[in-house]
């Protein structure tokens, strides 16, 4: 199953939420949804969940249109919100019940789902609960179960880490993976990045409406070329290379480590290789120069603004 | 016992999902219970208060008098917080950021609206049982007759039900949260007056209750009221759904088409009912209220019409008929302003025309208070075009790119209040006194100063002159909408089919 984004764009009023966005994902991938607040990512996923509709564009989930055709799509989408909306009188299990019946499940079957639903997510020994007295963390396991009711092939899941304490995180990144060797496509969005990169096969980067770069992770690091962190490690005269290091004009930062001196560089590999050329024809005897990789959360910082639109 | 388990899963399975949770909620929630708990102590109180009057032993009424004040109680609890509760509820659940999850399940609207209703009702039915015990004790004090008791319950469960149905409407009318606001304390007026109007009815000095039900079961009269107060009510119940379904509707669906044929049939059957009744009596009263209330609504449709899409989407398109010769009566019935603005008009057209043709038919009942009371009509129909398209008009060719199609409404009602507020008001100021022909641009003119010679016709004059005018200048507008009304050509079905697969 693939899904596909195309030239959706959203505006609230005046204010363009999202700007011509494309980019697709297929079964058994796990996509992180990355931005800052503002980005327009909850946008994108509500209108995949078909809560909101497109100024204009479309998506699709193999070739239904969620536009022309959300009560089709709806069957396939399965959404968790950032936060499970609030329904006081009510327990867990009756919540999840009428999920089901809404579903169209009946009988047996409905029972039969909605207890396997309740295993997989660990709500058993919760089900009698009200919502109302729930924790942060046993809501958004609530709000899973009720995504995945339906058996949806198409998950869209809005900051599902948040607010979730260590534990419950390792919980939800098994369950993820599980899910993904079930073969489902998963878009999610999140604030913790070192947890995204962990579980996502790529990722999709979003700032005021518009995507910044979308990739594997690796594809991502690579075109991060506007900054690098070198460490090198002279064998001696580091304060000396320290002052030497500090005049060179496409190098933004230097910090003085233990044995080593980090430093960021902007501009390609090539930038990397001159410095370290110079720094040998000037007579410093470096022991180790490495280019660290960049991780999800540096080309975040480096790619993004922080703007909001 | 296992077949009876099964047959009880199989009713399980058969309920509306949207009334299990609702009812639920309700029993589990604090609200119903308060409410019924409060109802039940002041009827208790009541009872105890009538008790306790020594008057009681001798009276003949005392029944009657309990009953009165115990229905009423009854009234104004169900009229009050069950639809409220119902609106509320609803409303909070399709709050803009946060639209509850039901909504992108496969439910169906019809699914939605109909569960909610019917939970209303069910709440409706426990505050009525609540209640039972009573009133069974009010035939025992003498004074009413159990017919009336049974007839006026039923009467006020339809008024309720309506009024249940209402507040589902506003519930799931698209506002910010300062409109539906305003729409609810304008729903709390309308629930206020609709409770004193029916005190009155019931009660009143020539009310239902004095009159005696129980002698009157065997006439026509009495009959021909209840066959329109049951039509009345499911004709409005019946509209209020629709109209609810179209709003939680998907957007690319056709919403428009349920709703037009709903109100073209009870146009019919409701204009043969007033037909029939209107012989029946001998007069033209009948007929001109049934007129009065379609032309408010077709008035009402013009704007919904104006403020709704102006082009059609791919699944919209895909069901338009190939012949060419079906399109313009398929036209009619499709979302979209022009075809919108067509229905309602010729629903108009078609509304003053049958009055036309039943004085024709029956010239007896042509009298000089008749023909004042259509040239109003006539009036509403034609501003209400003229306004709405004139707005209409306004957007498209000078406020396009700030104001978005859906908010065309509030522009005729922009234009609407200068004609009838601004400009009279301002006239006031300027020459310090009063002239009703101020009035003759707005609508509500040849309503206020029907008996003035002369103003309604100036007014229809005004108004058809208008009309024409702006009819004209949208023409164009018209011809471009319907030929757009056309299936996708191959090309474009391709080009959806190739972004779908790439």
């Amino acid at each position: 199953m693939q899904v596909n984004i195309l030239n959706l764009r959203k505006n609230f009023g005046t204010t363009r939420a999202i700007d011509d966005i494309s980019f697709s994902f297929a079964s058994g991938q796990i996509i992180g949804f990355v931005g800052p607040n503002g980005a327009g990512k909850t946008t994108t996923m509500r209108i995949l969940a078909t809560l909101d509709e497109p100024t204009s564009g479309d998506a699709k989930i193999d070739d239904i249109s969620i536009v022309e055709v959300p009560e089709q799509a709806r069957q396939l989408v399965g959404y968790v919100p950032d936060s499970l909306p609030m329904h006081r009188d009510i327990s867990v299990h009756e919540y999840l019940d009428f999920f089901a019946r809404a579903y169209g499940l009946t009988g047996t079957q409905r029972r039969q789902v909605v207890e396997n639903v309740e295993e997989f997510t660990n709500l058993t020994g919760i089900r009698e609960r009200t919502l109302y007295a729930l924790s942060k963390g046993m809501k958004q396991r609530v709000s899973l179960a009720r995504a995945l009711l339906h058996d949806p092939p198409v998950l869209v899941m809005d900051e599902p880490a948040a607010g979730l304490d260590p534990r419950a995180r390792v919980e939800l990144r098994e369950l993820l993976r599980i899910l993904s060797d079930q073969e489902k496509a998963i878009l999610i969005s999140s604030h913790i990045l070192t947890e995204l990169s962990e579980i996502c096969d790529r990722a999709v980067i979003i700032e005021q409406g518009r995507i910044i770069t979308a990739g594997t992770l690796q594809e991502i690091a690579k075109s991060d070329v506007e900054q690098h962190t070198v460490l090198i490690r002279p064998l001696d005269r580091q304060d000396d290379l320290y002052q030497v290091l500090l005049l060179i004009p496409n190098i933004t930062a230097v910090n003085r480590l233990e044995n080593e001196i980090e430093v960021k560089i902007t501009g390609s590999d090539e930038a990397c290789s001159e410095l370290l050329e110079n720094l040998i024809r000037d007579g410093y005897r470096i022991v180790e120069f490495k280019q660290q990789g960049s991780d999800l959360e540096s080309v975040f910082m480096n790619v993004t603004k922080g703007e909001a639109q | 016992m296992k077949s009876i388990g099964g047959l009880l899963e199989k009713i399980d399975d058969q309920l509306n999902p949207i009334v299990v949770k609702e009812l639920r909620q309700a029993v589990q929630g604090k609200f119903l219970i308060v409410v019924l708990i409060c109802f039940l102590c002041l009827q208790l109180l009541t009872v105890g208060l009538f008790l306790t009057d020594r008057g009681v032993r001798e009276s003949f009424s005392a029944g009657q008098d309990v009953f009165r004040v115990l229905l009423g109680m009854l009234l104004g609890t169900c009229l009050l917080f069950v639809p409220a509760y119902t609106g509320i509820r609803l409303a909070s659940e399709r709050a803009d950021a946060n639209v509850d999850l039901l909504f992108i399940t496969t439910l169906r609207p019809h699914s939605i609206i109909w569960g909610k209703f019917f939970a209303g009702i069910v709440l409706t039915i426990l505050l009525y049982s609540a209640c039972m015990p009573f009133m069974t004790f009010t035939y025992l004090l003498r004074g009413v007759d159990l017919p009336s008791v049974f007839v006026l319950l039923a009467f006020d469960f339809i008024v309720v039900a309506v009024s249940i149905q209402c507040g589902i409407l506003i519930g799931c009318i698209p506002a910010n949260r300062i409109l539906k606001m305003i729409l609810g304390a304008g729903w709390l007026v309308v629930t206020f007056i609709t409770f004193v109007t029916l005190l009155f009815t019931m009660f009143g000095p020539s009310g239902l209750l004095d009159s005696g039900i129980g002698s009157q079961l065997g006439s026509w009269k009495f009959w021909r009221g209840a066959l329109g107060v049951l039509l009345g009510g499911g004709t409005s119940i019946g509209l209020l759904a629709l109209l609810s379904m179209a709003l939680i509707s998907p957007f690319s669906a056709n919403r428009a088409l349920s709703v037009r044929i709903f109100i073209t049939a009870t146009w019919v059957l409701t204009g043969a009912y007033v037909g029939i009744w209107s012989r029946g009596v001998n007069n033209l009263d009948p007929i001109l209220l049934w007129a009065t209330l379609h032309i408010l609504v077709y008035s009402a449709g013009l704007f919904v019409a104006v403020s709704e899409r102006a082009t059609l989407g791919l699944r919209l398109r895909r069901t338009v008929p190939r012949k060419r010769l079906l399109r313009p009566l398929a036209f009619l019935f499709y979302s979209g302003d022009a075809s919108g603005v067509v229905w309602s008009s010729l629903m108009i057209i078609l509304t003053l025309l049958f009055i036309g043709v039943w004085l024709i038919i029956f010239p007896r009942m042509q009298t000089g208070d008749n023909i004042e009371a259509v040239g109003p009509l006539v009036c509403l129909g034609l501003y209400a075009f003229s306004y709405t398209l004139g707005a209409s008009l306004i957007r498209r060719r000078f406020l396009a790119n700030r104001v978005t199609s859906a908010y065309t409404w509030v522009i005729a009602l922009i234009l609407l209040g200068i004609t009838t507020t601004i400009v009279p008001l301002g006239l006031f100021f300027i020459y310090g006194d009063w002239n009703k022909e101020w009035l003759v641009a707005s609508p509500l003119g040849p309503f206020l100063f029907s008996d003035t010679k002369g103003f309604v016709s100036n007014s229809i004059a005004i108004a058809t002159v208008f009309a024409t005018f702006i009819g004209a200048l949208s023409l164009p507008w018209f011809f471009r909408q319907f030929s757009h009304f056309r299936p996708p050509l191959e090309t474009e079905q391709q080009t959806a089919h190739g972004n779908g697969s790439g």
